[in-house]
């Protein structure tokens, strides 16, 4: 308990709570597959849930050596996961921000990019942007492709200014992604409040 | 009875000349000099008359001159950051006020105590009810001095949803002190009922202003055939809700916030551009016009015989002022701190408790006090406005070069995208999602399920065609419409490219977009964002968005150009798989949407008189494949969807099309032209984008190396007067 702590950051009694809503999850056993997360109700209106279940098993995020997917995700790795959504506590200095803040944004990177292959490329945006309006039944596929080229195009000008005339621009990597969000603090924006409440109990 | 007009005019001219010097706000908040040349009037006046001049009428004040100033900033405040602050804002704007309030009011009756000073006559209780109308932080004196300083939101919001909170506070204390000092005994009964009557009061006020609110917006739905009233509506219906709620004596103020931040929401949508903008505009005139009213008056008001003067009182009220409200944040911090998942650091506590700016609310409450109660009020007077002036003044002036030296975060300048809408909405479902699966409920939950209901519910019945929006779409079409008025505004300025020229490029060319290209066109979206959530980055009460400037526009159009040379010729590789090419710029996409065709209309009545011709002849031409394909999907859609029809405008376009060309055939054509869009470096793999055409239909068009769109283009530039003025400007 004590080395997760340490290593998580978590306080010994976030990750009480925690490991008791792992277990509602799991249904009381060790692991936790796809399939569990189909049992949180309020996930179902959540237009990207497919990629925030598949971040929890992303093995990048894991921070395994490895590449792909994971079957199954134990309490540890569940931690790692949830780790990301620290809140920033005060005592920190500047470099384990930095640092803080580039593991966070290294996370959502990974969920933009579903091939691997560290960049963002066009079609990754746009299943992004598609899959972020497909709550919208009345929105074309059309509008959605062209506010992602938009924001793509955006985001080329951001990273990588004036092009050379033959120059094409192959997709969005990490450090252009953290370019894009240097303006916005993420670490005090990407947090959930890890307070003692009582767990809504989500599935039976 | 003439000088009190002309004393208005001169003011109003005076504060007009203030913002053509552009150092002087910097360094001084307007609110400084204002009081300057109130003082200076009050002066000439008294001078003049021998008399003390016209005091500020507190009905005045409260009835006309405060609302439009609330309204102002209740309908442009960042909903977003306010509620999720909300918590803290509220904290210390009832706790606050009230550890202010009690603590000036006791420890000043300590002074009073000490009958060296000759104040022993001034009971507890008026001592409290003086604390109560001097701890309130007024949101006026907040606005004007922060309206310059530039400081980052979240500590913006703080300070100025403080001042707008405490008024209910404010109102009860005051009310409750005051009929108390005016009764015989006081039973404990009496001050619970006073701390339930607070409830009431802001409650109240909050309902009546969201009731209010609503009525406004569904009165608003039904409007669009009387679009000249809507903007009067949006003030009726606030000052209404202000006004109800004083009657009942709840709390005005926070009622004209409730219902301009609920109006706001709702009513932008049904009501047309045109109503919006002057409804945005005049409410800023309104405001400004009423802050600088009553910070002359304020100084018209010091001069005369309201005096009377007591170092001890004075000095003594001005000290504890200040050492409660820093004591006050600095305790009240401490335990907010731990329920904020971003605690409030040292720096942010400074500006808060610097922060706490006296106005003209004490000013007035401290006027209508009754004499026969309180036989001292001449020195209440006199110490209040040491008060105010120390604050607006002092720390108005200081606060700037502490803000600069303490190096508090200032306000984020970046211009907002759309790739940025699409990085925060992403992020909002995450955390949702997250939350979800933590199975906490955190505000994102709570603003998930208020967004349910809204839509469900609320919107359906408050907004006229209601189709489930997406701020990343409209923020999309709000640009895209921009962009589309500023083309067909400003006339090209280069001629046509010729069928030769456009055959000389190469494949494979892309034009790189230059910075300043990349800054305009953010400026473009920025303008847009005006409506969407990020809206005021700060507030500032005398700049809105700019408009496009004449330059800009050159630019973007410079940027079409070539890229009409690049559509055109890319045509023939769209077949091809490009390898995630992301170089496109914006794309003209107009799903249905109805407000173009009046704006385009009005817009390029007046860019047919601009220019030559040859800038009429390609903006034509410009115009023509930008938005035909458009045309061809709108007609599309008309036929898909019972729509709210397009207005004769669209029969042009159709008239234009079939008339000009083949027919039924050719419309389909200048949807295959891939993007009419501006400046994009390379084709986008699959590009149908007007809604028909797949990918076969249009490698079968373009078996031939030559595009076929460039043949329209050359034919529109050599076929000169004739094709020149008629279809063209004839939608318009």
């Amino acid at each position: 308990m004590r080395e997760l702590a340490d290593r998580t950051g978590f306080t010994s009694e976030q990750i009480e709570h925690l490991h008791r809503r792992f277990k509602q999850l799991s249904q009381d056993q060790l692991t936790i597959r796809k399939e569990n997360f189909d049992s949180i109700p309020d996930l179902e209106f959540n237009p990207i849930r497919g990629k925030i279940v598949h971040a929890f098993f992303d093995k990048r995020n894991l921070r395994q050596e490895s590449d792909g997917l994971a079957d199954e995700i134990n309490f540890e790795d569940f931690l790692t996961i949830m780790s990301y959504f620290r809140p920033i506590e005060m005592n920190m200095d500047e470099e384990q921000l930095d640092r803080f803040r580039k593991e966070k944004l290294k996370f959502l990177f990974h969920m933009y990019d579903s091939d691997h292959d560290g960049k963002i490329t066009l079609q990754e945006y746009r299943n992004v942007v598609e899959e972020l309006l497909s709550g919208n039944p009345h929105l074309e596929k059309e509008s959605a492709r062209s506010i992602a080229d938009g924001a793509m195009m955006e985001a080329a000008s951001i990273c990588v200014g004036q092009m050379g005339p033959d120059q094409v621009y192959e997709g969005i990597t990490f450090e252009d992604f953290l370019k894009m969000w240097q303006g916005i603090d993420i670490e005090t924006k990407m947090h959930v409040r890890f307070l003692n409440v009582d767990t809504i109990a989500h599935c039976y | 009875h003439t000088v009190t007009p002309s004393t208005n005019v001169f003011a109003l001219t005076y504060c007009g000349c203030f913002h053509l010097y552009h150092k002087l706000p910097s360094i001084v908040p307007e609110s400084c000099l204002l009081i300057l040349v109130g003082l200076l009037l009050g002066g000439i006046i008294f001078g003049a008359e021998e008399k003390s001049p016209p005091v500020m009428n507190s009905d005045v004040f409260f009835l006309y001159l405060l609302p439009p100033i609330v309204l102002d900033a209740g309908y442009f405040m960042p909903t977003r950051l306010f509620f999720e602050n909300f918590g803290t804002i509220f904290w210390y704007a009832v706790v606050g006020t009230l550890w202010n309030a009690i603590g000036i009011g006791i420890s000043l009756y300590g002074i009073c105590q000490i009958s060296a000073f000759g104040l022993t006559d001034i009971t507890l209780l008026q001592n409290l009810l003086f604390g109560s109308l001097i701890s309130a932080v007024d949101p006026v004196a907040v606005l004007a001095v922060f309206e310059n300083i530039h400081v980052n939101e979240q500590l913006y919001i703080l300070v100025f949803g403080e001042s707008l909170l405490n008024d209910a506070i404010t109102v009860v204390l005051y009310n409750l002190f005051k009929s108390f000092c005016q009764m015989r005994t006081i039973k404990v009964i009496d001050i619970f009922a006073g701390i339930a009557n607070f409830f009431i009061v802001g409650i109240g006020g909050v309902l009546i202003g969201i009731l209010l609110g609503f009525v406004a917006a569904f009165t608003t739905r039904f409007t669009h055939k009387i679009r000249v009233i809507e903007p009067l509506f949006v003030f009726l219906y606030s000052y209404l809700s202000y006004i109800t709620a004083e009657m009942f004596h709840l709390s005005g103020i926070m009622a004209i916030t409730a219902c301009a931040m609920t109006m706001n929401k709702y009513v932008e949508e049904n009501v047309s551009q045109k109503s919006y903008t002057t409804i945005k505009y005049f409410m800023k005139m309104l405001s400004s016009v009423s802050e600088t009213l009553i910070f002359i008056f304020m100084g018209v008001s010091t001069v005369g015989k309201n005096h009377e003067w007591n170092w001890a009182f004075v000095s003594f009220t001005l000290l504890f002022c200040l050492i409660w409200r820093a004591l006050g944040v600095f305790v009240l911090t401490q335990i907010i701190n731990v329920f904020r998942t971003i605690p409030l650091t040292f720096k942010d506590q400074f500006i808060i408790a610097y922060g706490g700016l006296r106005g003209a609310i004490c000013f007035s409450l401290v006027f209508l006090l009754p004499p026969a109660v309180f036989p001292r009020k001449k020195l209440f007077i006199t110490a209040v406005i040491v008060v105010i002036f120390f604050t607006v003044f002092i720390q108005g002036i200081t606060i700037r070069p502490l803000v600069e030296f303490l190096d508090v975060k200032r306000s984020n300048k970046k211009q907002p995208a759309v790739s940025e809408e699409i990085y925060n909405r992403f992020f909002d479902h995450v955390k949702t999602g997250i939350e979800d699966v933590c199975g906490h409920w955190g505000h994102n939950f709570w603003r998930d399920k208020f967004k349910k209901f809204d839509n469900k519910y609320l919107r359906r019945l408050l907004i006229r065609e209601n189709q489930p929006k997406s701020s990343i779409v409209s923020l999309y079409k709000k640009l895209e419409i921009k962009h589309a008025i500023e083309m067909a505004e400003s006339g090209m300025i280069s001629k046509v490219p010729s069928s030769v020229s456009l055959s000389d490029y190469h494949e494979g060319k892309i034009k790189p977009l230059s910075p300043a290209e990349m800054e305009n066109m953010r400026e473009i979206l920025t303008k847009n964002l005006y409506q969407i959530r990020h809206r005021t980055m700060s507030y500032n009460r005398h700049s809105l968005a700019a408009d496009a400037g004449e330059k800009q526009a050159k630019e973007i159009l410079i940027r079409r150009r070539h890229s009409l040379r690049e559509s055109l010729r890319k045509t023939n590789s769209l077949s091809r798989e490009r390898p995630a090419a992301a170089n496109t710029k914006r794309f003209l996409s107009l799903p249905k949407n109805t407000k173009l065709p009046e704006k385009l209309r009005v817009r390029n009545k007046t860019s047919s008189r601009v220019g030559d011709s040859s800038d009429s002849e390609l903006d034509a031409a410009t115009t023509v494949l930008n938005l035909r394909p458009r045309a061809g999907k709108i007609l599309r859609d008309q036929r898909l969807r019972p729509q709210r029809p397009l207005p004769e405008f669209r029969v042009e376009w159709k008239n234009e099309v079939d008339g000009s060309q083949d027919g039924r055939g050719e419309q389909q054509e200048p949807s295959t032209l891939p993007q009419p869009s501006i400046g994009f470096r390379q084709p986008l793999l699959t590009r149908p984008r007007f809604g028909t055409l797949s990918r076969e239909d249009l490698t079968a068009d373009h078996g031939p190396a030559r595009p076929m769109p460039p043949p329209r283009l050359v034919r529109q530039a050599s076929q000169g007067d004739r094709q020149r003025n008629k279809p063209e400007n004839q939608p318009y």
